[in-house]
């Protein structure tokens, strides 16, 4: 029974794909997972939901949906993928060759204010490469991310490559006591330049240390930053960084991608877990990154494998929009329509299983009609009428 | 080809209305970055300076971080309290030093207590819902929060709450409401905040304004 003034909704945070925006991310996803597939990565699909505590190890379970199973054990809709790979190379494909090359397209479920492109349940399109811990890794990952978006069909766009490494250094350089460190971290996680200045004059940091706090989220642009980043900090830590950044770029080069990516020594992603080379993708008229990833050397320790470990992960909800902005988005064949008279229907089911079996769109009429409700019911799409 | 593209763009500023506003604008005047008519109560939304490659919108304060988040604007300027109960995602560049105020919580004077846990399970008035929230918790006291939109000192005078937190710049309000301040919250001043797409695509530029305000405010 019907309620009065009954109007069904969805929940917050959830959204339904209509059918030309569902044509459009199915060929994105498409084109990311052959893309993907050229590259030398397979898929896996991994549960929707897993065990609480296969995310402990990553901050995103605060923001996650967390639900109990019938047995009373604490369940999470996956807030990232992330995690559920890294768990499966280290148990079901534990005895697999390194590297390991994964791709997956999936949707993910966080708990947080809808942003543009950003539900609570939005979809990813990413790989991991786990297994190596070399520079030509790293390249590779930041080449296939700016291939992806290449691919999508987005020719405006930069991706800005960083080391979490080089900011570490110079954390650990000004040898804080443990609380003003969290500060200080809490500081640059926050993005909060103003906020870095008031507690570097109230710490009383050296001359040197304050200059490089206040430059280290401006080094950005081509090479030329790395030889002022040098010079800044003055640490082990923070050259090191550089000069895995160095001979990525140098890669990067190679692969004929370094027009698209500059370097941002003050890159900050948003979660905890990396360890190295981090990056992000933008795109002008979108505020928020299109894409972004990192190397994460220590995760899959905690699921009792030491296995150093890069990936990458797109906004497929945000590509779609940078790509409806530009309009670039891919133009359907509007399709055939194949209308019949009486009698007719075995030719006309031939002739649309003859445009179907060259990968057309064909719609057949369901009864006979004459020409003028053929026309009128084609709508549009080029008519056949038999 | 990428670059050239995304160096051409005009850069898209936010200013809050009310009290900010006048000081934003001059500051930003004397820093290089004006526009003909750009008054508060210009009937024109945004406002732009085509020769400078500048565009100007003004908002309303509590609404100022989600058109910087968005990237609707680029950069503007907002002050720190609304920050902090907004929580948005942008880069935070300068503290500017002006329309400097602090968050407070205040009660009827003739309501004070001896310590901040003897106001434990009362009712609390706020614009800032979030702030007042984490400043409880902080000192490990409960409250009941009601979200108003202004006016917050009526609030205990009618007997809606019992306190208030509030931002206050020279407590003459409050002395007229006879309400006393009993903690500090947070100092506040007005920040330069940037999108974090915007702040990288158009880093050159957003640095050379944040330059010339920073020059303009140690001349100052």
């Amino acid at each position: 029974m019907i309620k009065d003034n009954f109007i069904p909704q969805i929940p917050y945070g959830v959204k339904d794909f209509l059918t030309g925006e569902a044509a459009r991310k199915r060929a994105l996803e498409s084109g990311a997972a052959g893309l993907f597939a050229r590259w030398g990565y397979q898929e896996v699909v991994t549960p929707t939901f897993e065990y609480l505590e296969t995310f402990d190890s990553s901050t995103l379970s605060e923001q996650a949906f967390k639900f109990f199973n019938r047995e009373g054990r604490a369940l999470i809709l996956r807030p990232d993928m992330t995690c559920p790979i890294a768990r499966l190379v280290s148990t079901r494909m534990k005895d697999a060759d390194r590297p390991q090359r994964l791709f997956y397209i999936a949707n993910v479920f966080r708990y947080e204010q809808a942003q543009a492109g950003r539900q609570c349940e939005f979809y990813q399109a990413g790989v991991e490469l786990l297994g190596s811990s070399c520079a030509a890794a790293d390249a590779e990952i930041v080449a296939l991310a700016v291939e992806t978006l290449k691919n999508a069909g987005l020719d405006n766009f930069k991706v800005s490559i960083g080391h979490v490494d080089f900011l570490n250094g110079v954390v650990e350089s000004a040898c804080l006591a443990p609380r003003d460190e969290t500060r200080l971290r809490g500081l640059l996680a926050g993005r909060d330049l103003a906020g870095l200045q008031a507690c570097a004059a109230e710490l009383a940091f050296a001359p040197a240390l304050r200059e490089c706090l206040r430059e280290a989220l401006f080094l950005h642009g081509g090479k030329e930053v790395l030889d002022k980043a040098y010079r800044l900090a003055g640490n082990q830590t923070s050259a090191r960084a550089l000069d895995n950044l160095k001979s990525i770029f140098t890669m990067l080069e190679s692969y004929g991608a370094a027009a698209a990516i500059d370097f941002d020594l003050g890159l900050i992603r948003d979660f905890g877990y990396y360890t190295g080379m981090v990056f992000e993708g933008y795109t002008p008229g979108l505020g928020f990154p299109i894409c972004g990833g990192g190397r994460y050397d220590n995760m899959m320790r905690f699921f009792g494998e030491d296995c150093p470990a890069i990936g990458f992960s797109a906004g497929v909800d945000r590509l779609l929009i940078a790509l409806s902005r530009r309009n670039a988005a891919a133009v359907l064949d509007p399709g055939a329509y194949i209308a019949w008279r009486e009698g007719f229907f075995a030719q006309a089911a031939a002739a649309a299983s003859e445009l179907r079996s060259k990968g057309r769109r064909a719609e057949l009429a369901f009864c006979a009609q004459s020409a003028d409700e053929a026309f009128k019911s084609a709508r549009g799409r080029e008519l056949i009428y038999i | 080809m990428i670059k050239d593209e995304i160096k051409l763009d005009t850069i898209t500023i936010a200013l809050p209305k009310g009290k900010l506003f006048a000081p934003s604008r001059d500051l930003l005047k004397k820093a290089g970055c004006g526009a003909q008519g750009l008054s508060e109560d210009s009937r024109k939304l945004v406002i732009k300076n085509e020769e400078a490659g500048l565009s100007f919108v003004i908002t309303k304060p509590v609404d100022l971080p989600t058109y910087v988040e968005y990237g609707a604007a680029d950069i503007g300027v907002i002050g720190k309290d609304v920050l902090l109960e907004e929580q948005k995602d942008v880069y935070e560049l300068l503290d500017l030093g002006f329309g400097k105020c602090r968050l407070m919580l205040a009660v009827p004077e003739n309501l004070r207590r001896d310590k901040l846990t003897d106001y434990a399970n009362l009712r609390v008035a706020t614009k800032y819902p979030r702030v007042a929230a984490e400043f409880f918790h902080g000192v490990g006291i409960q409250a009941e929060i009601i979200n108003l939109n202004g006016s917050i000192e009526l609030a205990p005078m009618v007997g809606l709450s019992e306190m208030i937190v509030d931002i206050v710049e020279t407590g003459r309000t409050l002395r007229e409401n006879k309400l006393a301040e009993i903690a500090a919250i947070h100092t506040a001043t007005a920040r330069l905040i940037a999108n974090r797409a915007s702040f990288k695509l158009k880093s050159e530029r957003i640095h050379s304004i944040l330059d010339a305000i920073r020059r303009q405010l140690h001349s100052d």
